[in-house]
């Protein structure tokens, strides 16, 4: 590519007094430019931002809308999880009973060890409603103050990759808040 | 014994081979580049599994980072200078019509102080700008909740309609109060619909939506 053949032999006879010229070579010394492609190679890899990022959709509801005029989740079918500081979560199903002792904790993603992770808990909970799963499951999610937005996404992720058609985002009660920090009071 | 005559070949490689592979990959790399924009802060988002991309048409950005600053950002040319605009008139900021040509480079990257800070903000050099330690639009108290009045003003400023695509764009370690403070303030104004912006992750195998993706039903998300 980079070398022409110049001359291909017998083109036109020279006479016996024309000078024959000194054949140059056309041959480039392709070394720099090769350096210089992959100098800039190496700087575009390093501007480039290859995994672009997603967005995930939020709905949040109408919160001027009356008490009386939402919806009513039926206590069989619901899970509340309160999310707490250092990626703590805690759950209850249906109404937290009086002395808490529905009241328990949880992981984040699967379970490991003695530590029960919340996607087995809406699993389980799924395969126990059975076949009303998807009208009658509602899991509400309660981060308190000290749990981070990233809790918070990873919860509402896991919503979607469980397929829970119904969950919300709540404010936390107060005796629930209490609650959690009685338990993280105790457990340390 | 005649000796064998090794005939001496030349150590000159072609190169041209080695370029054209180079400049093959520099032309891949520089199509396929999308720099970074400037970022008023530096932000790392949450993962998701989620697959959408990110609309860049008609997008209000809100930005919060782990010190729980908030900054604004809207890609709209003509409106980003019509808020602005209208923000000066309303808050009584004071700005010059340069002042103004320069905070809206300057949202670009992202706003994020409050409206008695704007002019100061302005006053400095283009340049100068892009250095300003920003202290973040006031969200956390209900009272004073200046993102509430700038989504307010950039209803007003779009004839009451909402932007097409709101998206919220907040770092890992940023603590819920901030999140749900940034989130008032729009379902104040009647916006309940948001797009989160995340990095991808993969699905976990084995659950509910892994078997989805992979039976090769459409993700009805």
């Amino acid at each position: 590519m980079a070398d022409i053949e110049s001359g291909g032999g017998g083109g036109h006879k020279k006479g016996p007094g024309v000078k024959k010229s000194k054949k140059l070579s056309t041959r480039v010394d392709l070394t720099p430019m090769v350096d210089l492609g992959f100098l800039l190679i190496t700087f575009f890899i390093f501007t480039t931002t290859m995994s672009s990022p997603t967005a995930m959709k939020l709905n949040m509801p109408d919160d001027t809308a009356k008490d009386e005029e939402q919806n009513k989740a039926k206590e069989s079918g619901a899970l509340t999880i309160m999310l707490s500081k250092n990626d703590h979560i805690y759950y209850y199903e249906g109404k937290l009973a009086e002395d808490g002792s529905n009241f328990k904790s949880a992981i984040f993603g699967k379970s490991s060890g003695d530590a029960k992770g919340i996607r087995d808990i809406i699993i389980e909970k799924k395969q126990k409603l059975g076949a009303e799963a998807d009208k009658d499951m509602v899991v509400v999610i309660k981060p308190n103050e000290e749990s981070t937005f990233k809790n918070t996404v990873d919860m509402l992720d896991e919503m979607t990759i469980n397929g829970v058609k119904k969950y919300a985002l709540v404010k936390i009660s107060v005796p629930e808040n209490q609650l959690i920090k009685l338990t993280e009071g105790g457990s340390k | 014994m005649p000796k064998v005559k090794i005939p001496r070949k030349s150590t000159h490689v072609d190169m041209t081979a080695f370029c054209d592979v180079a400049f093959l990959l520099l032309a891949f790399f520089m199509l396929a580049t999308q720099f970074k924009p400037d970022e008023a802060t530096k932000v790392e988002t949450p993962k998701s599994v989620s697959s959408d991309t990110i609309p860049t048409k008609d997008a209000f950005l809100v930005t919060f980072d782990k010190g729980g600053r908030v900054f604004v950002t809207y890609d709209d040319a003509e409106k980003k200078k019509a808020l602005l605009g209208k923000i000066n008139a309303d808050k009584a900021v004071g700005l010059t019509d340069p002042e103004i040509a320069k905070l809206n480079k300057a949202m670009e990257a992202g706003i994020g102080v409050p409206f008695n800070m704007l002019k100061s903000l302005a006053s400095k050099d283009a340049a100068d700008i892009a250095k300003v330690n920003q202290p973040g639009i006031p969200v956390t108290d209900t009272l004073n909740n200046e993102l509430k009045l700038w989504i307010a003003e950039l209803l007003a400023v779009n004839g009451g309609s909402k932007p097409k695509n709101v998206m919220l764009k907040g770092d890992n370690g940023t603590n819920y109060p901030t999140f749900i403070n940034v989130l008032d303030a729009f379902t104040k104004n009647g916006i309940y619909n948001f797009k989160l912006i995340t990095m991808p992750e993969n699905v976990p195998s084995g659950t509910y939506l892994y078997d989805e993706r992979t039976s090769g039903k459409k993700d009805k998300k």
